[in-house]
């Protein structure tokens, strides 16, 4: 049956054709899709993502770690205090203005955290230039590979001024960017002196447990003891930000969307071309019924053409989603499918050519073998 | 010799919007092994009607098909279409081969629908294909062959499952007199070889293969005439 249904494919070249076109074009399109929002939300969370800590602690009212509120500097000390916390890491986060020579300006956030730990942003992994120690300079800050565009061409070493004091970029990172402003990374001293803010305040804490301390115990010991801040675990916060900008955005909806009308254009025009295809063969498929195949023989014939289409069509439409993602993570929007979602888009691709091939296979159900005697 | 496949008082109406068209008036026939009969009438009279209730692709409306001891009225669709596979070849006047399928594996087609081994089945395709003279076509596809080419290879797959029963509706119509000529040669061959073969025609040239005339006229079967072949 394998090797029938493959030359029925290659018989009708043209129309085969079509539907594997139809594959392509509406997987690419779905993993496009898919793929600028796994960006948007990693994007969304890098701040979290690229921390490193057992938990955050931020304003009690903050569900967004992109918009974080103001703890005074006692609330550290009450949190360092708390049972089975070993180490707090407070970070400052000060929003500012980059102006440089060439005449670019750019909204930035300047992040800091305590040195040598620097928990935020600061991964070894992620540095692709100078070194962390050049961070204790005056004015050093780090600047992201992919921000370079908008930071007027910036690199290692680029002098400019953040809300008119002196700046240099120290490190290069890749790969750390935000969503909306620029992230600068430093030391809480210059984060403080490049935002004009007091001594008294941070924006939030990063902390160790001790060891052997079970993170969520301390999480719920702070939330219960610690007035006007709340302890999240990283991926609590990371959801609540990725949740709370989804459904503030309408990215979710706009994304989503575009992948439903990826997924009915693509039914539609699959379907449409797997039932004309039919048709053309549908002398072929009387005679079948004629000389006595069974209906479910015929549905397995077609059925088995919507596989071998939707195996050809993912083969083919994975491999341009691939190459999107490589031309365009040189542009910095960088993004990975995992396993699962790579065996998603081909379900997709089966759910797709298989409810199109159902058009075809219900009006070959619907033939006559008497049919077979009229011309 | 009791018959292979019997017409017992069986009609057949179409519903055709709201009238209803009488295709076949109850009428009674029977195919017997190892005779070539001849289905003969005007177009219209019903002759295609008469061998698809026959080759089993349609029920009566009334009276009873019988195919090989079992009533076609008692069957359902799929039981009917394994009656089909198993005791009837069928050769029409288009012929009807497959057009992706190569000769070879059209006639290796219904022995797939019967899931005979693989071994077994490509012999018997060869077979089938040396008895209509067409082996060194096995892999050409069908519009690449003549029409009497495509039609030895439709005769080809209607024998290769062994049925008692050949049905033919016009097989020589598509096809100049010599390849009419082949063709009704190795038709009648296997009637000698002990099928029941029938043929539905107008062309009354086909008269002298005939063991057995069956005249179909408006509907119903007029004259049955037994012709003594020597
Ligand atoms: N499925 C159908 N629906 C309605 N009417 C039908 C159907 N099949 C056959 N008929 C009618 O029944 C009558 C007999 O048709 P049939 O096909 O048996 O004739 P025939 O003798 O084979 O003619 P021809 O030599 O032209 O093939 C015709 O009037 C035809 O229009
Ligand atoms: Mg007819």
């Amino acid at each position: 049956m394998l090797r029938y249904a493959w030359q029925f494919m290659k018989y009708d070249k043209a129309k085969s054709l079509g539907i594997v076109i139809g594959i392509i074009i509406s997987i690419f399109l779905i993993g496009q899709q898919t793929g600028i929002f796994i960006f948007l939300t990693n994007a969304m969370k890098a701040l979290v993502v690229n921390s490193k800590s057992d938990l955050w602690v931020v304003d009690s009212k903050t569900v967004n770690a992109n918009a974080l509120g103001k703890l005074d500097i006692r609330k550290v000390r009450e949190i360092q205090s708390v049972e089975g916390v070993a180490q707090v890491f407070p970070v400052v986060v000060a929003g500012g203005t980059a102006q440089f020579d060439n005449g670019t300006t750019a909204g930035v956030q300047v992040i800091g955290s305590d040195e040598p730990a620097y928990r935020i942003g600061l991964k070894k992994e992620k540095i692709i230039g100078g070194k962390i120690e050049d961070l204790l300079e005056d004015g050093a800050v780090s600047a992201d590979y992919f921000d370079r565009a908008t930071l007027g061409g910036a690199l290692l070493g680029t002098r400019f001024e953040i809300n008119g004091k002196k700046a240099v970029i120290a490190v290069q990172t890749r790969g750390v960017r935000g969503f909306g402003g620029v992230f600068l990374f430093t030391n809480i001293e210059k984060a403080r002196f490049f935002g004009n803010q007091s001594n008294n305040t941070v924006s939030a804490v990063l902390l160790d447990v001790t060891p052997g301390t079970d993170p969520i115990m301390v999480r719920d010991r702070i939330n219960k003891s610690v007035f006007g801040v709340r302890a999240w675990t990283s991926k609590d916060f990371e959801a609540s930000t990725v949740n709370f900008l989804l459904s503030n955005s309408g990215i979710g909806f706009s994304i989503g969307s575009l992948i439903v009308f990826a997924l009915i254009a693509g039914f539609f025009i699959i379907g449409l071309t797997m039932y004309s295809a039919a048709l053309d063969r549908i002398r072929d498929y009387g005679t079948l019924k004629g000389i006595g195949a069974s209906n479910g023989y015929i549905v397995r014939l077609i059925l088995l053409q919507a596989f071998l289409f939707s195996l050809v069509g993912f083969a083919l439409g994975y491999l341009f989603i691939d190459l999107f993602r490589r031309g365009v993570s040189k542009a910095g929007t960088v993004f990975e499918f995992t396993p699962g979602i790579i065996f998603a888009f081909f379900v997709v691709t089966l759910v797709i050519s298989i409810g199109g091939a159902s058009f075809a296979i219900k009006r070959i159900i619907s033939l006559e073998p008497a049919s077979v005697f009229r011309g | 010799m009791s018959p292979i496949a019997q017409v017992i008082k069986a009609s057949k109406e179409f519903k055709s919007g709201d009238s209803i068209i009488t295709a076949l008036k109850p009428s009674s026939m029977q195919l017997e092994a190892g005779k070539l009969t001849l289905i003969l009438g005007p177009s219209g009279s019903g002759k295609t009607t008469l061998l698809s209730l026959i080759g089993c692709v349609i029920y009566p409306t009334s009276g009873e098909v019988i195919i090989d001891g079992v009533k076609t009225s008692s069957l359902n669709a799929r039981k009917m279409a394994g009656l089909r596979l198993n005791k009837i070849g069928f050769v029409f006047q288009q012929f009807n081969l497959l057009a992706p399928l190569s000769a070879e594996q059209n006639i290796m087609l219904p022995l797939t629908l019967m899931n005979i081994s693989a071994s077994e089945a490509k012999k018997r395709v060869k077979d089938a294909m040396t008895k209509v003279n067409m082996s060194h076509r096995a892999s050409s596809l069908p519009k690449m062959m003549s029409g009497g080419e495509q039609q030895r290879i439709a005769i080809a797959r209607a024998l290769v499952t062994e049925p008692p029963i050949m049905l033919c509706d016009e097989p020589t119509a598509s096809l100049d007199s010599a390849s009419a000529q082949l063709v009704m040669e190795e038709l009648r061959a296997l009637a000698r070889e002990g099928k029941a073969v029938a043929i539905v025609t107008h062309d009354m040239r086909l008269k002298p293969f005939a063991d057995e005339i069956i005249y179909v006229d408006n509907g119903e079967i007029s004259k049955t005439e037994i012709i003594q072949n020597i």
